[in-house]
């Protein structure tokens, strides 16, 4: 029973990926979908450092680039005939050399977890960033290195020309991917990294070193981000420096903190909303990044177990049958919130624009006039009040859905 | 036989001597207590032959095998085993999850990937088993942080006694347990230990004197007194140094 139930989340996962591309069909979306697809077998990887590790890297980058880069490489010699084999097992090249980055990189840098680790992970990071640019008939200098992923033998008559063909590719191996890293949290090696987070030091006096631990979480995670830097590979064809360069170091650790660190199903949720946003909102507003800093933010100060962690926040709620006692003052403080998030960023667009009129929701502001600042000043200081007040009675509410049954009590 | 012996242990941190020469050897099954004033060095003591600290001088073997300055999962995994006088367990994850953890060695899965621990009977089963005799199995699946100090203390021990070392090192355990609480857990712990090498700090000579076969008594890092219970309790050198301080407070 227990293994139907969590089989059953897998079948649906499988589904998901898989039926996804039928419902979203533009070019766009496919577009979006193998980047959604790459980012959460990245993010999930970093979370086999910071969430299960207790590792804090800012060079995951690194791992993800370089599996890439060989990846490239191997589209290269298959082109050339140097190489035959099918497209289909280049993420396992990727995950190959990220693997053995891993090993070098980690075989030093895990003795100690905390700052020093994370210290280490940033001068690797700028050291390989740097060291791309300066080998540049390896990693091709500014311009990056590009393959085709049509060449090599055809599988079932796929020459994999068409970025849906891609995708089918990409999502079964982030399935597999996903699978393999879930399994690994349900070994021994994988709870004595949870052990070595929470407390190095007596994971000693139970029998284990805490750096061979780390040591092997973080090949593990080496690994995995390496097939993602594969996938990326023959998703774009092209890799460059900046894949595995800080930024994109960031970006991940991002994606996974938002995600929710403490969950499993974390990173995947911080992976699909960030690329969204990423694709969705750089196509609205040149202030994307901006939007970007100020939800990381927030989340960190408002929500410091990520959107997982803000779900499973309802567990109580849900068992004791009391979600509908919290929907109303959910709806009543979301619809003020919403409108001030609104207002605050036609602000924001207005101080930053230079156009005559700002096109926003349908109307024509005209960002010149005291007139427009005032009213939507006046209407965002309104929406922040109502927020303030239904708070209080979210709250309220909170409590009730969460108290203790007074039969329970006795 | 002595199954752990050290010889003129010393430990000096920067300047000051802690601990100060100090040799014992402790025989193969007996129930040994460790007592003397706050600050007598007794944790330091704990920490040297467990390998948290690295010694400044002398030996330590166990097992006739040489300990001292070795990294403690070497001696963890020769067989000894110990629990800390400040809780030190594995927060974040569940009380479960933490006995597990502490039979993972001893059960022999190593630094293993391979294995699925849900398909792990003997072993789920083996660490059900430690829980109920800690009287936590009601607790398994909560949040070790949130225990309440009494569970806490008795994790503290059910994570030292779980891969049933041959040797188990016991600093306070009852420390902070109300009567009932320590009782109990007296009981448990002379049940584990039976035919084991048991080393206890405690402070309560009433458990001690229950409990154990032989008492050394620890002052300012120098061992004053080995001996059995009563005629440590008939020692004049200790009731100076260390019984008439406690009556006295
Ligand atoms: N890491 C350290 N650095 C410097 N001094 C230390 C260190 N650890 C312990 N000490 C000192 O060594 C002495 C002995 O400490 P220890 O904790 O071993 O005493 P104890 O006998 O266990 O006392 P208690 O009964 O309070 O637990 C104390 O004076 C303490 O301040
Ligand atoms: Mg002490």
């Amino acid at each position: 029973m227990a293994l139907l139930k969590k089989s059953s989340i897998w079948i649906a996962f499988l589904i998901a990926l898989l039926g996804l591309p039928l419902v979203f069909d533009s070019i766009l979306a496919i577009s979006i979908l193998n980047q959604m697809v790459i980012a959460i077998v990245f993010a999930l990887s970093y979370n086999m450092l910071l969430g299960q590790g207790g590792m804090l890297s800012f060079g995951h980058a690194v791992y993800f680039g370089l599996g890439g880069f060989l990846s490239v490489h191997a589209l290269i010699l298959i082109e050339f005939e140097t190489m035959v084999f099918s497209i289909l097992w280049i993420p396992l090249i990727g995950g190959l050399f990220g693997l053995l980055a891993g090993i070098f990189i980690g075989s030093f840098s895990t003795r100690k977890a905390g700052t020093v680790f994370a210290m280490i992970s940033l001068g690797i990071g700028e050291l390989i960033a740097a060291s791309s640019l300066i080998f540049s008939s390896f990693f091709g200098g500014e311009a990056g290195i590009s393959g085709d992923r049509t060449f090599g033998p055809m599988f079932f008559g796929f020459d994999f020309a068409q970025n849906i063909e891609i995708y089918y590719v990409a999502a079964l191996w982030a399935f597999i991917a996903t699978l393999f890293m879930y399994l690994f949290t349900q070994t021994p090696a994988g709870k004595m990294a949870n052990a070595v987070r929470d407390n190095p030091e007596r994971a000693e006096f139970i029998g284990y070193s805490s750096r061979k631990v780390r040591f092997i979480s973080f090949c593990a995670s080496g690994l995995f981000a390496g097939i993602a830097g594969g996938l990326f590979a023959l998703n774009y064809e092209f890799i460059t420096e900046e894949n595995l360069n800080a930024a994109t170091s960031g970006r991940v650790l991002l994606m996974a903190y938002i995600g929710g660190l403490g969950y499993f199903i974390g990173p995947i949720i911080g992976a699909v909303v960030l690329t969204l946003m990423n694709s969705l909102l750089s196509n609205y507003s040149e202030l994307w990044m901006l939007y970007l800093g100020i939800m990381f933010l927030l989340t960190v100060m408002y929500l410091p177990r990520g959107f997982a962690g803000f779900i499973m926040m309802h567990q109580i709620a849900w068992i004791r049958g009391n979600m509908k006692l919290l929907i109303k003052p959910y709806i009543v403080t979301a619809i003020p919130a919403l409108l001030f998030t609104l207002c605050a960023i036609a602000l924001i667009e207005m101080s930053h624009i230079e156009d005559e009129v700002f096109h926003y929701l349908g109307l024509e502001l005209n960002p010149a006039s005291p007139i427009t600042w005032i009213v939507i000043l006046a209407v965002a200081g309104g929406a922040f009040f109502t927020v303030k007040r239904s708070l209080v009675q979210l709250n309220d509410a909170w409590e009730t859905a969460n108290a203790i049954p007074k039969e329970e009590e006795a | 036989m002595a199954i752990l012996s050290l010889k003129d242990v010393k430990k000096n941190f920067g300047i000051t001597e802690i601990i100060r020469g100090v040799s014992l050897d402790i025989v193969e099954g007996e129930k040994h207590a460790i007592i003397g004033p706050n600050g007598a060095g007794k944790s330091t003591l704990f920490h040297l032959i467990s390998g948290r600290y690295n010694v400044t001088d002398g030996s330590i073997r166990f097992k006739e095998q040489h300990i001292e300055n070795k990294p403690p999962y070497e001696i963890a995994r020769m067989g000894l085993a110990r629990s800390f006088q400040v809780t030190n367990i594995f927060q974040r994850m569940s009380v479960f999850e933490n006995i597990r953890c502490a039979l993972f060695w001893s059960k022999g899965y190593g630094y293993s990937f391979w294995h699925l621990l849900g398909r792990q009977t003997e072993l789920n089963d083996e660490a059900m088993h430690v829980l109920e005799q800690i009287g936590l199995a009601d607790r398994a699946k909560f949040p070790s942080g949130e225990l309440a100090y009494a569970e806490l203390r008795a994790l503290e021990l059910g994570v030292a006694i779980a891969s049933g070392s041959e040797l188990i090192m016991l600093d306070e355990p009852v420390a902070g347990m109300s009567h009932s609480e320590a009782q109990n857990a007296v009981e448990l712990i002379r049940k584990i230990t039976k035919g084991k090498t048991l080393i206890m700090v405690e402070h309560d000579m009433n458990i001690i004197f229950d409990v154990a076969d032989r008492i050394s008594v620890l002052v300012y890092g120098e061992i004053i007194a080995t001996d059995e219970p009563k005629k440590i309790r008939a020692n004049p050198k200790v009731q100076e140094a260390y019984l008439g301080e406690v009556h006295s407070a």
